[in-house]
């Protein structure tokens, strides 16, 4: 391993990691000085709910395809959606294998399950270009900071596949270029859209909150094909 | 900010922002990652293919970019690489004026539909807001919230008005019922119910007061309605005024806590039940001690605890049920109107997508008072419409009010037969009274027969709400009645039928009102026709009378009530119509 690769992996991310973690402590502190708008009025709707069930629905939502109309009929997209977020958890784990627990990857089977994950995340980072380039409603709703995140996201997966099997082989330029880029992630997310994991527990814990009090979340609906049932 | 002058008004509504953000709002300005899985929820997006400035996403990003530009970090150094943008001109203000009021109907559709949990409903009224803190809103808007901030009642009813159809109801209910029949109690103190309505009850549907007054009555409900603050609605929920909806808000609990009343009940209308139920006390920073619920969960309750019987067999029309945005999505109101429905109806057909996910009837948020967007109100209709369609239905029914408008202008929009009803007329109508007081063969008499019997009066207004309320008042003094919704339509019923008398809206769809009576007056065959214009436009009046032709045989502004009404139009055809001519045309 070449002393730039060593520093890479190491000094870098350690940096780049420490430099994120103020800026996410910065722009939370930014965040919590706002007030939050209070809730005076008793609950309404079902008594079958409360606040509680209603932040928990909220922040389950991501895993439930079936809870909103938008994931429950679209669902190729909702798989896309796993699929490029399995990706990037994968991806960042790697980040931390390869330099702290190299040894895990001896395992064939882990590094073929890696492989496949992060594979899927790049075709899926692939057609989401294709989606967003080519679709006028999203060209109308993209901002160049979601053209070149989603950009980099994909070619850091691309980087990040050939980087499993953490071999120097053929060179190191694939491990040292994912490790950049890895670092100039962590830098870059706190002022991109891609922070948007940091607002993912506010913004649903205070919707499922006020939903839960007034007995919308979690959400009751009857199928179409269930024309028989009604609510008494 | 670079040297670009700011208007004054730019500059006060980016300073206003500041002060309304709160940590929801925030948040959701922040989330949104564009990923497009809310577009296809908007109903103005499907009924305008091809058109991304419908899509939430994109009127969100309108109110983001100045809230990016002026408070966002990235937006701040890098304004151009996240599309944030600041305010400068007043045009400016005027686009983003089409685009929160315009374009969406706050219905939190999108919302929903966010995997983010993004409530673009929530920050475009605080943009509505900022907006109308500016003086920048629809004219409708501004009139409306003029009415409520000074009257006290969002279409201007003055008390003595209110009084008065509430005592001309009590004189029916007790003709019909026998004369010690409760009618309607006015500020009766410590009871149990205190019932609060919506204005357009007094000016369009008296009905639907009458029908709740029987329901109470015949439940044995220690109950009252208030002589003053007893508006529920709340045009602050639209304005995004918080300051107006606050005070509206305040005033109508103020009078429940004056009048010692142990529960608010609040009739069938969407708004009014979200705004006073829930979010008027957050405005009004006011906690309240007293109980508030929907008259939709107290006549259910009524019939639960076999307080009032009612017999479904009586409704046996095939009746779907529009869920109300702010019922549904915003307080979880949809299983009980299924219930009541259930109870007072044989055939309920349920309508899809329902409850939280229903589509808006595209009169929300305030958009029945915004003329100039009723274009693109009615085109996103279409959506509704083929909801409506689908369910082979012939009434739908809803416990709003502002759905009733919305849903009677998107029948008759796109040809569709179905009529609307509330919750309360279905009860009402499926009671079963066990004391029966017989009415007098006279009084029947007397109200068929009717003053104006014998004559045919076409009333032509674009209100379906107004052609309603006349026609009712004139059908129920005898006359036979003809609508005309636009000045086409006036044109071609006159001519077809001769009426005795035309009343004529100015400002309608086609032809105008002024072109409508310059054709009558210059049509050999039609210009003796007695015309009464009726407008709510009194500025064009001069317009009437401009012209080189007869003027018109009365002339009333809006708002009018039934005594007005009558008496203008007695007072034009009695002279011109004398009673035997009136014999020969019975």
């Amino acid at each position: 391993m070449s002393d730039f690769l060593h520093f890479s992996e190491h000094t870098l991310q350690e940096v780049a990691l420490s430099f994120m973690a103020l800026v996410y402590i910065t722009r939370l502190i930014w965040l919590l000085h706002f007030a939050a708008g209070r809730e005076r009025q008793a609950p309404t709707g079902s008594k079958d709910t409360n606040p509680t069930k209603g932040f928990i629905y909220s922040w389950a939502n991501i895993a439930m395809p079936w809870a909103m109309e938008s994931t429950r009929t679209k669902f190729f997209l909702y798989l896309q959606f796993v699929s490029f977020h399995l990706g990037v958890t994968a991806a960042i784990a790697l980040s931390f294998v390869i330099p702290y627990a190299p040894s895990l990857l001896d395992s064939p089977a882990l590094v073929i399950l890696l492989q496949t994950i992060i594979g899927l995340a790049f075709i899926v980072g692939v057609m989401r270009i294709i989606r967003r380039v080519a679709g006028p409603y999203m060209r109308a709703i993209s901002s160049p900071d979601d053209y070149f995140s989603l950009l980099l996201l994909t070619v850091w997966f691309a980087f990040a596949f050939l980087s499993v099997p953490n071999s120097t082989a053929g060179g190191e330029w694939h491990l040292i270029i994912y490790f950049i880029l890895t670092a100039f992630f962590l830098a870059y997310v706190p002022f991109s859209k891609i922070s948007h994991y940091l607002y993912y527990p506010f913004t649903r814990y205070y919707l499922g909150k006020t939903m839960g009090r007034r007995g919308v979340y979690p959400v009751r609906r009857i199928p179409r094909s269930d024309t028989t049932r009604t609510v008494q | 900010m670079g040297n670009k002058s700011r208007s004054y008004k730019a500059e006060k509504v980016i300073q206003g922002m500041g002060r309304k953000l709160n940590r929801q709002m925030v948040g959701s300005l922040l989330a949104c990652v564009h990923c497009g899985n809310c577009t296809d929820s908007c109903h103005y997006v499907l009924a305008n293919p091809g058109d991304p400035t419908y899509a939430p996403a994109y009127k969100a990003d309108q109110v983001r970019r100045f809230f990016k530009r002026h408070y966002d970090w990235t937006g701040r150094v890098l304004p151009w690489w996240v599309k944030a943008k600041s305010l400068y001109t007043d045009e400016e203000l005027e686009e983003l004026k089409d685009t929160v009021f315009g374009k969406c109907t706050n219905c939190r559709r999108c919302t929903l539909n966010c995997p983010m949990g993004v409530d673009y409903a929530t920050f475009n009224r605080m943009t509505r807001g900022l907006l109308v803190s500016v003086g920048i809103m629809p004219e409708g808007v501004a009139v409306v919230s003029k009415d409520q901030w000074e009257i006290g009642n969002q279409m201007g009813v003055l008390k003595e008005d209110y009084l008065e159809t509430l005592e001309w109801l009590t004189e029916e209910l007790q003709a019909e019922h026998g004369a010690d029949y409760p009618g309607i109690p006015i500020d009766k103190m410590d009871t149990d119910v205190v019932y609060s309505i919506n204005p357009r009850e007094v000016k369009y549907d008296p009905r639907t007061i009458s029908d709740a007054a029987l329901i109470f009555n015949e439940a044995g409900e220690n109950w009252t309605m208030p002589s003053e603050g007893w508006d529920m609605t709340n045009f602050g929920l639209f304005s995004g005024d918080d300051d107006l909806g606050g005070a509206v808000a305040r005033r109508l609990y103020e009078k429940v806590a004056e009048l010692r009343g142990k529960t608010l009940v609040i009739s069938e209308c969407g708004h009014g039940y979200r705004s006073t139920r829930c979010e008027g006390q957050n405005w009004a920073k006011w906690d309240i001690n007293f109980e508030m619920e929907s008259s939709v969960i107290t006549m259910l309750r009524y019939i639960k605890e076999g307080r009032i019987k009612v017999d479904k067999s009586k409704n046996t029309e095939p009746v779907t049920f529009h869920d109300s945005c702010n019922n549904a999505r915003s307080c979880g109101l949809f299983d009980e109107p299924r219930e009541l429905l259930n109870l007072v109806c044989s055939d309920f057909r349920e309508m899809y997508p329902n409850r939280s996910e229903n589509y808006c009837c595209t009169g929300g948020g305030g958009a029945m008072s915004m003329s100039e967007y009723t274009p693109q109100r009615l085109k996103s209709a279409k959506i509704k419409a083929d909801q409506l369609r689908a369910t082979g239905a012939t009434a739908v029914v809803t416990s709003c009010h502002n759905c009733v408008d919305g849903l009677t202008d998107l029948i008759k929009h796109y040809k569709l037969n179905m009529k609307v009803t509330q919750l309360v007329n279905l009860v009402a109508n499926a009671l079963v009274i066990e004391k029966e007081v017989a009415v007098p063969a006279e009084v029947v008499t007397a109200a068929a027969e009717g003053e104006l019997a014998g004559y045919r009066i076409l009333v032509a207004d674009d209100e379906p709400d107004f052609v309603t309320y006349a026609a009712t008042v004139l059908e129920d003094h005898g006359a036979v009645v003809l609508r005309a919704y636009d000045g086409d339509e006036t044109l071609e019923i006159a001519r077809r039928e001769k009426p005795h008398l035309l009343t004529l809206d100015i400002k309608m769809p086609g032809k105008s009102g002024i072109e409508v009576f310059e054709s009558i007056r210059n049509d050999p065959e039609l210009k003796t026709m007695p015309i009464c214009i009726i407008t709510g436009k009194p500025e064009l009046r001069k317009l009437i009378y401009e012209r080189a032709v007869l003027p018109p045989e009365g002339y009333v502004d809006k708002p009018i009530d039934e005594e007005r009404l009558l008496r203008n139009i007695k007072k034009i055809l009695k002279p011109v119509h004398k009673d035997e001519e009136i014999e020969s045309r019975k």
